[in-house]
């Protein structure tokens, strides 16, 4: 038989190439899934460790050469988690340009939010016009519910029941007066938007570690947290930031040299810098997160406000490590990618360093006024 | 302050809405059933200007029982970069510190606290920008 061409048939097959390679493409594309848009917010006021120190006859430098932080954020006595969840939220959003309506889940991490049973995630879906196709809870894992919230939006949006998903960490971190704590707790929130388009940070992957641990606690109507002391440090803190950061670089095959910068959970400035070289990061890779040197632990803030810090000077093709601690204890790793879409939102004003530098300070007496401590 | 209240103003003082008339097309806050100027019902909801400037403010010593916590504290007449003057708490900021003209952004704190055991108020004031 003579060779035909048969045109239709052709015609058919380069078809269904084009679809299969279309279908790749989109697979590629759809598959990315990341951070879409960062907020963040820091109360105006700051107590310096030299004051508290004052009250308490203490010696400050040698307070603060332990801890390497030197003064605290406070809330003035009009704010709360709900407050400064919102402000964080509504920076995301601004940021974004998007329509919060698209938002299909609202998680704020917090240890601290206003009311033991109505939701803080309520106030601040209200408070973006997210209402009222959403779904909302409010999480408690110490100082790492707010990246438990993030992994929570990833699973939502990678298996497409959410289009958007916006995970909140947010704290107004208590500490009671002379207590060691009373130096570093702090207040502040961040918040990351999570979704598949116009990806600003592709998440590579993300690890986690829980044991029953009890380093920090505080038991339902006690108003202050305590602590194991040094016991917060070795078993807890060290511990789990170490397995959660190695399990996830062994899964996915990098080491630390392969990032530009790496976050942790920051309840002072001496801790990440010692996990950061335990793990073989270097100080170059740490120092840009350090935030905590001026606003103090921001508890559930605390590594997602490092994070919101990192992107803000991020730079595409940048690899990113984030590791937080939540007390009680786990651990939550993460492994971003800088997209090219980050150079737009880093134009947006209101960033973590507009709110760590706009500040005014405070003294003790106004400090326990405004943190509810004289009544 | 009792829930229904709380639940029935939170879009208009959480989002700063009022209403824009498609009739005379004048802009109103707060939100109502009908345009306050031509008593049209042809009405929609706008989202007010985040930013403005002061235009009269002084110091609340004495108030309401559930924001005596926060008192004194300052209240301003603020035009909104959109027209619309409203009222509100100039939070963070000292009496002194502050001038007719001052430029201002919308912020979301607590105005009241109904005791220990209430519900929590929820609304916009002002920071100096």
């Amino acid at each position: 038989m003579d060779y035909q061409y048969d045109s239709s048939r052709l015609e058919l097959t380069y078809i269904s190439i084009t679809a299969i390679m279309n279908k790749l493409f989109q697979g590629i594309i759809m598959s990315k899934l990341g951070i879409v848009s960062y907020g963040s917010y820091v109360p105006k006021f700051r107590i310096s460790i030299e004051e508290i120190a004052k009250v308490w006859d203490e010696d400050p430098n040698e307070i603060i050469s332990q801890l390497q932080v030197f003064s605290k954020s406070v809330p003035g006595p009009d704010e709360d988690v709900a407050t400064m969840s919102v402000e964080a939220a509504r920076n995301t959003i601004s940021r974004w340009k998007g329509n919060p309506q698209d938002i299909g889940a609202i998680y704020v991490g917090s240890e601290s939010h206003p009311y033991a049973v109505k939701p803080t995630a309520t106030i601040v879906a209200a408070a973006i016009d997210a209402e009222k196709e959403l779904t909302a809870a409010d999480l408690e894992f110490a100082c790492k519910a707010g990246t438990a919230g993030m992994q929570m939006c990833f699973g939502l949006v990678k298996s497409e029941m959410i289009k958007f998903g916006l995970a909140i960490g947010s704290d107004d971190s208590q500490a009671k007066p002379r207590d060691p704590l009373e130096y570093t707790t702090g207040a502040g929130s961040a918040a990351f938007l999570i979704g598949k388009e116009r990806v600003v940070a592709e998440l590579e992957g993300t690890y986690s570690i829980t044991t029953d641990t009890p380093d920090f606690w505080r038991r339902e109507g006690a108003v202050f947290p305590s602590h194991g002391n040094r016991f917060t440090g070795q078993p807890a803190y060290f511990q789990h930031i170490v397995d959660a950061s190695k399990g996830l670089m062994e899964e996915l095959g990098t080491k630390p040299s392969d990032y530009k910068y790496v976050t942790f959970h920051q309840p002072n400035t001496k801790f990440p810098l010692t996990v950061a070289k335990m793990l073989g990061f270097t100080t170059d890779q740490i120092d840009i997160s350090l935030i905590c040197k001026n606003i103090g632990n921001t508890y559930s803030a605390s590594s997602m406000l490092g994070l919101a810090h990192i992107l803000n000077n991020s730079n595409p093709g940048d690899k990113i490590f984030m590791t937080s601690y939540g007390s009680g204890a786990g651990s939550d790793a993460f492994s971003f990618s800088i997209t090219d879409e980050i150079e737009a939102l880093k134009l947006y004003p209101l960033t973590v360093e507009h709110y760590v530098n706009n500040k005014e300070e405070i003294n003790y007496g106004k400090y326990s006024r405004y943190k509810g401590i004289l009544r | 302050m009792e829930p229904p209240k709380i639940w029935r103003e939170r879009r208009e003082k959480y989002l700063a809405l009022g209403i824009l008339c498609h009739e005379c097309k004048k802009k109103s806050f707060p939100i109502t059933q009908y345009c306050p100027y031509c008593s049209s019902e042809n009405i929609v909801e706008l989202k007010l200007a985040q930013t403005g400037k002061i235009l009269h403010f002084t110091r609340v010593s004495q108030t309401a029982e559930e924001m005596m916590f926060y008192a004194p504290y300052i209240i301003g007449l603020v035009e909104l970069d959109d027209g619309i003057k409203v009222t509100g708490q100039i939070t963070d900021n000292k009496l002194e510190k502050l001038s007719e003209g001052t430029k201002v952004r919308m912020v979301f704190r607590v105005l009241s606290k109904n005791g220990e055991e209430g519900l929590i108020g929820y609304g916009f004031k002002f920071v100096p920008i």
